[in-house]
């Protein structure tokens, strides 16, 4: 929607957001639009600090003591690694250590059931509680007769809902807006074809997003829904 | 209150320590005191972002009676509140590497990640409220009388606001501190207020922006 630049209704819309009268698809939208446009996210924070001091003024209600136990145990679970999902420490780690990079990959590749090029470049997508729920993985695209990247999803595939679609972006560097790569699937394991245009700027990534969309993918070449999983590219060859 | 000895205490320890003598003096007790506290908030943060259990214990200690208030408020069940308030502790734990970017005062920080995810539960569509449960916490509100913003003035943590809001036209600030502290939307509003929808709208619209011209000293 063109008018998302209007200054006036961008900072009237921060501020309902901020309040929570802005609610349904309309407050999906906005939350999906401050991933990629960081003004909006810093006029939303300016109003955070206007009104969410209010919150001071609440009464203090102290929560029964089975909520801190069961948030100390999903909390030592995934420090101690018992959780069954890797940890988001984990990956962290993994984005600074080049060598530890080796090391994952050739996990993934002793796993892959096919052999594929090595990979040049991943996409570890967190979910909205910071745990890994996809990585995408590509290699050198000029390497390639038929450009594609990997997709695997790492957690519990959670559910798409009845008459949506989830739509891969690619965040290229700069200002430049999302690129959809294509739709996914349910499959734990898929290969997305690239088009030439797309795949010659996927080196320049710095990042991934999945969106909900409506069947079909967004209507308009934009996201439209909330983005569920996002994360970094990082370059390891 | 339980609130105010709370704040009391905190103010004791943060004088005992070094601090005092650093502190600027014109700042009142509680000023310095939440000062303190959003200090040692941040701290903890840092501390958590480094995987220390025992920052996000101490995090916790401070932090869940105020959050579990906001959360219940808004949703206005106890089983709601405590698991969105499970989440948000998760959450703040896997993202407290995140704050320092955030820039903002920690307890706002933790506050909006809390808000955020009591606005998302109330879009489920079998979560529609479903009628009075609020009315009784709404009550105090239904007249002119200041009520929480008094203690908002006496915590001093926020007195520009409460001043802010205090110049607002009734209508206007009942609407925003009902939407704040209760999360009724704009047509919960007007079906509570008992005014056309546009109506409400226009109060909030125009508060916020009299709200923000009155902070920025305008």
């Amino acid at each position: 929607m063109a008018s998302y630049k209007d200054p006036e209704l961008r900072d009237r819309l921060a501020a309902e957001y901020v309040l929570g009268t802005l609610r349904g698809r309309a407050r999906a939208r906005f939350e999906s639009l401050q991933h990629y446009d960081p003004s909006l996210r810093r006029i939303v924070a300016e109003w955070e600090e206007r009104i969410t001091p209010l919150a001071g003024a609440a009464s203090e209600i102290p929560p029964p003591a089975r909520v801190w136990k069961a948030v100390s145990r999903r909390v030592a679970g995934a420090a101690r690694g018992e959780d069954r999902r890797i940890s988001l420490a984990f990956w962290r780690g993994l984005a600074v250590t080049g060598a530890a990079f080796t090391l994952v990959l050739a996990l993934f590749i002793g796993l892959s059931p096919r052999p594929e090029p090595p990979m040049a470049m991943v996409a570890v997508m967190n979910d909205d509680k910071g745990q890994p729920a996809m990585v995408v993985s590509w290699p050198p695209m000029k390497a390639m007769r038929d450009p594609h990247i990997r997709i695997r999803v790492v957690q519990e595939h959670p559910t798409m809902a009845q008459g949506t679609s989830w739509e891969l972006w690619m965040l290229p560097p700069g200002k430049a807006a999302p690129v959809s790569l294509g739709l996914i699937s349910t499959d734990a394991d898929q290969t997305m074809k690239l088009k030439a245009a797309v795949a010659t700027r996927m080196e320049g990534a710095w990042g991934m997003a999945m969106s909900v969309e409506p069947e079909g993918g967004s209507p308009t070449g934009a996201p439209t829904g909330p983005v569920i999983f996002k994360g970094q590219c990082v370059k390891i060859l | 209150m339980i609130q105010e000895s709370a704040r009391s205490g905190e103010r004791e320890s943060g004088r005992a320590g070094s601090e005092s003598t650093s502190r600027p003096h014109d700042l009142p007790p509680s000023r310095a005191a939440a000062d303190a506290l959003a200090e040692r908030l941040a701290e903890l943060l840092s501390r958590c972002a480094l995987k220390n259990q025992r920052a996000f214990a101490d995090l916790y200690q401070l932090t869940a009676a105020k959050l579990y208030g906001v959360a219940l408020r808004i949703l206005r069940r106890q089983d709601w509140a405590e698991e969105v308030l499970q989440e948000c502790y998760v959450n703040i734990w896997n993202h407290a590497a995140d704050y320092a970017a955030a820039k903002s005062a920690p307890l706002t920080w933790m506050t909006s990640i809390v808000r955020n995810r009591c606005l998302d539960w109330l879009r489920r569509p079998q979560t529609e409220a479903t009628g009075d449960e609020y009315d009784i916490a709404v009550e105090a509100w239904r007249d002119d009388s200041p009520g929480p913003l008094e203690s908002l003035v006496a915590s001093s943590e926020a007195a520009a606001l409460a001043r802010c809001l205090q110049q607002l036209e009734t209508k206007q600030r009942q609407s925003i501190m009902l939407a704040f502290f209760n999360g009724l939307s704009h047509s919960e509003l007007a079906s509570h207020m008992q005014q056309p929808l546009g109506t409400v709208k226009t109060w909030v619209r125009r508060g916020l922006e009299r709200l923000k011209g009155c902070l920025s000293g305008a």
